[in-house]
């Protein structure tokens, strides 16, 4: 009995080793963070548009169907290499695509999308990050898909590319059952 | 010889404990820029208090006062904005927590799922002191 308590230390540190080789081995990004706004209601917010500088009321857009929002700017390299993925998201989908222009120069980001497309339904203009606060934003690209009830379903954080593109897909789908 | 080596090993220790000392006391590396500043010290104390507990969620392992990165200003400029409005660090805490989660606190607070987290050093603690009894009693008896 003596004897197993003293090699209780040395079971203690193997299974910590085990733990410490799982997260070692999982595939999983540490700058990825687990939103709390999941299955939240999502934050209301007022702005203007990008290109003609009308009020926008988010209330007024989401709560009828699903949508989706994506944070970007034109100074988040990987917004650009995202870019062709939200405008096949768009087409494919026929989903209302709502662009939130994060703390950006407007006239560098409307340059922009006349170069690359524009891919969304309405593009609104987050200044000083202030929606992004509310939204929980901390690294663009951020992507949330947002049902009919208003709730938040999903958040990709970095850029949907070729890998993750399928997976979000497959998200937005349980999203409109 | 020895004596010398002692002597030397006396002021390498000396030296060695006034570089410490001194890196603990100059570890100051604040990002916060004058601009931020608020005109009521008291009210810049809490905000400088708050942001030590904050984490920057860009760089992780510094806190937002440490952090010169775009979105650490953002949090300190809405710190010091809430301050002003009149809320109570309490709520400027959960204003932070709603958003971006318990992890954006540098503490982990004391809940269920963090119990776990808090409890297990003084069980290993007191672990160890029950092996390490066991074993003196077992090298006295020997």
């Amino acid at each position: 009995m003596r004897k197993y308590f003293l090699s209780a230390p040395l079971i203690i540190f193997f299974c910590m080793m085990i733990v410490f080789y799982y997260f070692l081995i999982i595939k999983r990004d540490p700058s990825e963070l687990p939103s709390v706004l999941i299955n939240q209601k999502a934050p209301m917010f007022e702005t203007t548009t990008l290109f003609d500088n009308k009020p926008f009321v988010f209330e007024e857009e989401s709560g009828q169907q699903v949508l989706v929002v994506n944070f970007f700017a034109t100074w988040c390299i990987p917004c650009r290499e995202e870019h062709p993925y939200i405008s096949k998201l768009s087409k494919e989908k026929n989903i209302a695509v709502i662009g939130v222009n994060y703390k950006d120069d407007s006239r560098k980001a409307i340059q922009w999308l006349n170069e690359l497309g524009n891919p969304y339904s309405k593009v609104v203009v987050d200044s000083n990050g202030r929606i992004g606060l509310d939204w929980g934003v901390y690294g663009l690209p951020e992507t949330f898909i947002v049902n009919e009830n208003n709730i938040i379903l999903h958040k990709q954080v970095g850029p949907i590319t070729n890998e993750k593109y399928d997976d979000f897909i497959m998200h937005i789908e349980n999203s409109i059952k | 010889m020895i004596q010398k080596n002692l002597l030397f090993n006396k002021i390498f220790f000396l030296f060695l404990m006034i570089t410490l000392a001194g890196a603990t006391v100059s570890n100051i590396s604040y990002a916060v820029e004058p601009e931020e500043f608020l005109k009521d010290p008291k009210q810049e104390l809490r905000a400088r208090d708050i942001s030590k507990n904050v984490r920057c969620l860009v760089c992780q392992n510094q806190s937002i006062d440490e952090s010169s990165a775009p979105l650490a200003k953002d949090l300190r400029m809405t710190i010091r904005n809430k301050i002003t409005e009149g809320l109570t660090d309490k709520e400027i805490y959960k204003f932070l927590t709603d958003r971006y989660g318990d992890f954006i606190l540098l503490n982990p607070p004391l809940k269920s799922s963090t119990m776990i987290l808090w409890t297990l050093p003084f069980v290993l603690f007191f672990i160890a002191l029950f092996v390490l009894y066991q074993h003196n009693k077992n090298s006295k008896l020997r």
